[in-house]
């Protein structure tokens, strides 16, 4: 059999499209490594081979028969635990949706099908998407492919993980303080956080309603600039969609070198040595080829991390009140009385970190806290958006370190919340302010572990973020993704 | 500012939520070196931030006034806990 496995997104469009390969082929490569791979790294929650396999052949079908639905008929791509599929489980790596079969596909999913994009659901995630490591979730811990003693990153770590060895060429994550950015970065791959509204949460289980963005991870750019122009767009079902198009591939384009302003920030003693010196020599180069650094004063996103988990959990607590035992996954009725039945119910249904994070949130929506904490919060996220608006009426695009690490030792920081939260230290102001990032591999440290560097943009403009990402693709290209898995 | 005992079970019960005894330090330490950590954002000074800019009037976003299908009885029954003729049943409410 051939190993297209290997192969990266772009030369899997490629060959699918010159009939190179069929999907059938394709998708029998990726099951033969996930079966021989995925015990050393529980990428995936569960996955079944006959639907996979019956996908794929339908494409093959449609190809011979000259009938794809799209260029992108027969594409794998891998799916969080978080996002529905109709007649699939859907658990949020939760043991309090464990047996839970979602009746509907969310909108993202929809969309994929119409295209033909083949599912390989349900890749391993923090619970509920609280993490930052992967490390949460109440059934397996997913491990880095460069370094199985290492986490993966999270939220997504099991679909970064997933895609980093090389199980599926693009797997889709969701974000809600940096839980795609930052698993990619650990992972040494791309992953987009799109502006907020631009693709419906209509389906993706919530986690902070106003933060959370469904986002693409890949081996490439162009499977991320190609799933985010299929699952973005306006969606009547999700009341926060933008009323904007579907985003146009057609409007990527390289950007000048010669006076392109670029945002960098200070490096401070949280950034790792090998990721400063990565980030530092990648801007000596960009200055090089003309473009011109701006410095910006961060302080005030210093505070992004508190006023996140204000929000976050104030929105948490409120989200997570479905999950009473009466109408989804599992119930547990030790006594016969409803209360006993709704707190058993939620206390043995979620995991430790998800419970902290009801219990802050519950915490700054009380009587007596509500203005020092939520109400202070929300005005600091205004802050925040005003601070970038600032930042972009000098500059075209911010560059930052993805993570101030590269990935830790399993179990490293499981001990304290506050190292964990701080995982996320300069992705979550993004979120705060609705606009996009991804992150784009540059490099590995002395330990071959993979770097990744922010690029955010002023919200609706991914298509600067794309270009530049192209512009600097030969730094990506120096982060081999792992073949044979240690 | 630290919660204390009394205060985090107050909380627990509000969020339908019971730490378990042998639990309680370790849940109270963490909870309030979070608490701790995020109490930074009561030095912020956000005065200069208005109502008008919390709540942007940013118009209504409304769908049309249309039938549109939702969910059957039988995919409902299909994920709920405990379901009979219709409705989802929980214990008795009402002492008789």
């Amino acid at each position: 059999m051939k190993e297209l496995w290997k192969l990266k997104y772009s030369d899997i469009k490629k060959g699918l499209n010159s009939g190179e390969f069929t999907p059938i082929e394709l998708a029998q490569s990726l099951v033969s490594r996930i079966e021989a791979e995925d015990s050393k790294i529980k990428a995936f929650l569960s996955w079944e081979k006959e639907s996979i396999l019956k996908a794929a052949a339908e494409s093959t079908e449609r190809r011979k028969s000259g009938n794809p639905l799209s260029e992108f008929d027969g594409i794998p791509i891998g799916v969080k635990d978080n996002i529905c599929i109709e007649n699939t489980i859907t658990s949020c790596a939760s043991k309090i949706l464990e047996n839970y079969r979602s009746p509907f596909h969310a909108t993202a999913i929809e969309k994929l099908l119409a295209k033909g994009f083949v599912l390989i659901p349900r890749a391993n995630m923090d619970e509920f998407a609280m993490g930052s490591s992967t490390e949460n979730s109440a059934y397996q811990v997913t491990k880095n492919p460069f370094d199985t003693a290492r986490i993966p990153g999270g939220s997504s770590g099991g679909s970064a993980a997933a895609v980093a060895a090389s199980f599926v060429p693009v797997a889709l994550g969701s974000d809600t303080g940096g839980s795609v950015r930052q698993p990619a970065s650990l992972c040494g791959i791309y992953g987009l956080k799109p502006t907020y509204g631009t693709v419906s949460r209509y389906g993706l289980v919530a986690y902070a309603s106003s933060l959370d963005q469904i986002g693409p991870l890949s081996k490439d750019i162009d499977g991320i600039i190609d799933v985010y122009s299929v699952i973005s767009g306006k969606d009547q079902r999700d009341a926060t969609s933008k009323n904007i198009p579907a985003f146009d591939p057609s409007k990527v384009k390289e950007l000048p070198w010669k006076g392109l302003k670029i945002g960098k920030m200070k490096i401070t003693s949280e950034i790792e040595p090998d990721i400063a010196k990565a980030y530092e020599s990648l801007l000596a180069e960009l200055e090089s080829k003309g473009a011109q650094l701006v410095d910006l004063d961060f302080s005030l996103l210093s505070n992004s991390i508190p006023i996140y988990y204000i929000i976050a959990t104030a929105e948490c607590s409120s989200n997570l009140s479905r999950f009473d035992g009466i109408r989804f996954g599992q119930r547990k009725d030790p006594s016969g009385k409803l209360e006993d039945l709704y707190v058993t119910t939620r206390s043995e249904g979620f995991g430790k970190e998800v419970q902290r994070r009801i219990l802050l949130g519950t915490f700054s929506l009380s009587a007596g806290y509500y203005d020092a904490y939520y109400g202070r919060a929300q005005k600091a996220r205004v802050l925040i958006k005003k601070e970038y608006e600032g930042y972009f009426s000098k500059v075209d695009l911010i560059l930052q370190p993805t993570s101030p690490t590269t990935a830790f030792k399993v179990g490293e920081k499981t001990s304290d919340p506050i190292q964990m939260y701080k995982a996320d230290i300069l992705t979550t102001s993004v979120n705060l302010a609705g606009v996009p990032a991804m992150s784009v591999p540059i490099g590995t440290d002395s330990k071959g572990l993979p770097i990744g560097l922010q690029i955010t943009a002023p919200a609706l403009h991914e298509d600067k973020i794309f270009g530049f990402a192209k512009m600097i693709s030969d730094w990506a290209s120096k982060v081999e993704l792992p073949e044979t898995i240690k | 500012m630290n919660l204390n005992e009394e205060s985090l079970q107050k909380i627990a019960e509000l969020s339908r939520l019971k730490i378990d005894p042998k639990d309680i330090q370790n849940f109270l330490t963490d909870f309030n070196k979070v608490l701790n950590y995020v109490d930074t954002i009561t030095e912020l000074n956000v005065s200069s931030v208005s109502d008008e800019d919390l709540y942007p009037n940013e118009g209504n976003s409304l769908r049309a006034d249309k039938t549109v299908e939702g969910l059957n009885r039988s995919q409902i029954e299909s994920f709920a806990p405990s379901f009979q003729n219709g409705y989802f049943v929980v214990p008795k409410v009402i002492e008789t």
